[in-house]
């Protein structure tokens, strides 16, 4: 086994372990959990990508040298350190413990579907041809931070649906929050998709092709178009954006698994 | 958001009734038309990744009933991107958004010019305001360095900053309609098309992919010096390359080796490294002579024909094969095959010439891809003015901050549409710096 498998495999139980901690927060209320949950949050990111690093070394020992982004295995691990990124960069606006631990709670998915699923190749494997572009890292980064901005919109949503009193942030503040993060997924799934043609370009020598990946996040980005519509130039809120934030990160979910269990194309691979 | 228009008629006079013209133009630049259109854009291509596109009807019909196929080919949701309806809802997207966004644009313009500064019961009512006593504007000009100047009158001035902020989503827009026009110009005078070359072989046209399969010219000749693929222990290929010449009125140009990611441009023509494939070649000795012959090979010496017919990859199991035909002395017809892994069957005698089957080889040859779009530089600058548009919309905004004079002293007040959280810390900021509460 790899040694990265193995550093990943502890990062998965940590995730599990702050999301434990969030619990302990919300049952004592204490301010001390909470500064105790940021520097377990910090220590966890460093470690995945710490993680992400090794696996990149270790690929350049099996003299296969990509970096770790071109397989399912490689995509969930990755997806996990968006979602832990955002929430770090994102931490003066997502100072609500109940959106750090639905956030770790996320990432534990991720993680504990690639690092346990039998399902999952963790293998690192040598890059086919297409694949063999420096288009590939700029792709998956722009696509992964985007989907990961989507998840932080999906749970404001969610909140804001369920509207949990005593632990639920205040309704303006997860409207803002759910702007902003679409504010930053937006263009981020934009340039994904732009990178993602101009490859295919390179690549294949068109830079559409109707392929099911490249249209499912087309209509992902769609329906974020919509959503800011909806939101800026109707007015729509509350409810009605919280619905269109959940909807959205449906699309977005099929978008990265569907395609690749249900439908196929080009991305069968599940690179990004 | 309605197009407010003036329909202020003379007074007493009653404002004439909206014409038909007045509801289509209201109707084509509504936001609610956008949100609907976008809607329908969506789910249709959620049946465009459902149904499988473009297959033959063989295809469809051994996966659906007689009628739902009827259904799939009277909706056109066996081609959805290329239907008539979807083309038309992105040609309504289009008309909608110039509609929508260049009276907004025009007004934005206009309004540019004609900065009003609020009276001051209007400043009065800004939630960011101050009031510093006993001051000239001159006074603390300094603190708003890094405004512009927007208006300067006697006793009052406009200070902006993040204005390109509000031109951001007219350059999003804008780049929607030049992205599409660029991928117009690439149907309209672009085409696509597979190339294979064996070595050595030379091409000088391709078949356009497409209802009309002609050959187009490329306007320069092709050919292939080598090929070569290399494998990962795995068995998967890791690389592929063709080294070929580009040759112009027979004289070499240009030398080049496709990779995929690497394709070769000439003259607005872009050949890509898509496929390979593999050609058997049958190694005899004949009474002595090496021979190559590939499938459909012909080799006569004397009264000795030989034509390589049929490869198999297994005869019966037994390994590879091939079947040679060949003419008996009294002018019969023959064929036998020759299988390379069975000693028994590798050697023969034919019309008294011994011939062995020493080996079968596999040569490579390429499969590239031939492609013309004459839109595509229109489409990258288009992908460039929605990134940079983008950012400015989200990351930029647009705030002015108006310096009155009045009787008790200046008078500093804020104003901004978006990030107005963002926009009250700033100000907050400014309020420490300036000293007044
Ligand atoms: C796929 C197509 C489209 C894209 C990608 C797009 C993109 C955008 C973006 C990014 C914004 C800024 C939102 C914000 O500031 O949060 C915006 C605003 C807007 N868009 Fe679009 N848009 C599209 C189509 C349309 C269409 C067809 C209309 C026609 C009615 C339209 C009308 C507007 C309006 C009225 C605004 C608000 C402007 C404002 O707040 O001042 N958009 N659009």
């Amino acid at each position: 086994m790899l040694v990265s498998n193995k550093i990943l495999a502890v990062v998965t139980f940590l995730y599990l372990f702050l999301f434990f901690a969030h619990l302990v927060y919300f049952a004592t209320k204490q301010e001390r959990v909470l500064t105790f949950v940021w520097v377990a949050l910090y220590v966890t990111f460093g470690l995945h990508t710490a993680g992400l690093v090794v696996r990149w070394v270790e690929s350049y020992r099996l003299s296969i040298g990509h970096a770790p982004l071109s397989n399912f295995y490689e995509s969930l691990i990755f997806y996990g350190w968006c979602i832990s990124l955002i929430v770090i960069v994102m931490k003066k606006r997502l100072r609500f413990p109940l959106l750090t631990m639905f956030a770790c709670l996320i990432a534990l998915g991720f993680m504990g579907y690639a690092s346990f699923s039998s399902s999952v190749d963790k293998k690192i494997q040598p890059l086919i041809p297409a694949l063999q572009s420096n288009w590939l890292h700029i792709h998956v980064f722009t696509c992964f931070i985007a989907y990961a901005s989507f998840a932080v919109s999906f749970l404001a949503g969610l909140f804001s649906i369920f509207n949990w009193k005593s632990v639920m942030p205040p309704e303006e503040r997860l409207e803002e929050l759910n702007y902003r993060s679409v504010m930053v997924g937006f263009p981020m799934l934009s340039a994904g998709i732009l990178t993602g043609a101009v490859w295919a370009h390179y690549a294949w020598g068109s830079y559409w092709s109707w392929d099911p990946k490249e249209t499912w996040s087309l209509i992902t980005w769609i329906f974020y178009a919509l959503f800011l519509h909806a939101r800026f130039a109707r007015g729509w809120k509350g409810r009605r954006i919280a619905l269109l934030s959940i909807i959205g990160f449906a699309s977005v979910i099929f978008t990265y698994f569907g395609v690749n269990f249900i439908l196929s194309g080009l991305h069968s691979y599940g690179a990004a | 958001m309605s197009a407010t228009k003036s329909n202020v008629g003379r007074e007493g006079e009653p404002p004439p009734s909206p014409s038909f013209l007045d509801h289509a133009y209201e109707f084509l630049s509504s936001v609610t038309l956008a949100i609907a259109l976008l809607a329908f854009i969506a789910v249709a291509s959620i049946f465009g990744t459902l149904v499988k596109q473009q297959a033959s009807p063989e295809e469809y019909l051994s996966f659906y009933s007689e009628s739902t196929y009827t259904i799939i080919r009277f909706l056109g949701l066996d081609d959805v991107f290329h239907s008539k309806w979807f083309i038309g809802a992105i040609s309504l997207l289009v008309l909608n958004l110039i509609f929508c966004s260049l009276p907004r644009f025009i007004r934005l313009l206009k309004s540019r010019a004609t900065v009003k500064i609020p009276n001051e019961k209007a400043l009065d009512a800004m939630g960011l305001r101050c009031l510093l006593p006993g001051k000239k504007i001159d006074d603390i000009a300094g603190v708003f360095k890094r405004y512009r100047n927007a208006q300067n009158n006697e006793g009052s001035r406009v200070l902006e900053r993040g204005s390109l902020g509000r031109y951001a989503v007219y350059m999003v827009h804008l780049s929607i309609i030049i992205i599409l026009v660029g991928g117009l110009i690439g149907v309209l005078f672009g085409y696509r098309g597979p190339l294979t070359l064996a070595k050595g072989e030379t091409k000088d046209s391709v078949v356009a992919r497409g209802s009309t399969s002609e050959r187009k010219p490329l306007g320069f000749a092709i050919k292939l010096d080598d090929f070569k693929v290399s494998f990962y222990p795995s068995g998967e290929p890791k690389d592929y390359v063709s080294n070929v010449e580009v040759l112009e009125n027979g004289k070499s140009v240009l030398q080049k080796s496709i990779r995929v990611n690497d394709p070769l441009n000439y003259n607005g023509v872009n050949i890509y490294q898509s496929s390979y494939g593999s050609n058997p070649v049958f190694v005899f000795d004949v009474g002595g002579e090496r021979v190559e012959l590939g499938q459909g090979g012909v080799y006569q010496k004397d009264k000795l024909h030989l034509l390589a017919v049929r490869y198999e990859k297994s005869v019966h199991n037994f390994g590879p094969g091939v079947q040679i035909a060949y003419v008996e002395q009294d002018g019969q017809p023959q064929t036998t095959w020759f299988l390379k892994d069975v000693a028994r069957l590798r050697e023969k005698s034919i019309l008294g010439t011994t011939v062995r089957l020493d080996d079968i080889k596999e040569d490579y040859y390429t499969g590239l891809e031939v492609s013309r779009d004459p839109g595509v530089w229109v489409v990258w600058f288009g992908f460039a003015l929605i990134l940079f548009g983008l950012y400015v919309n989200f990351f930029l905004y647009h705030r002015r901050i108006y310096l009155v004079e009045v009787s008790k002293g200046v008078l500093v007040a804020g104003t901004a549409l978006k990030n107005k959280e963002g926009f009250k810390e700033e100000f907050e900021k400014l309020k420490g710096k300036l000293g007044c509460s």
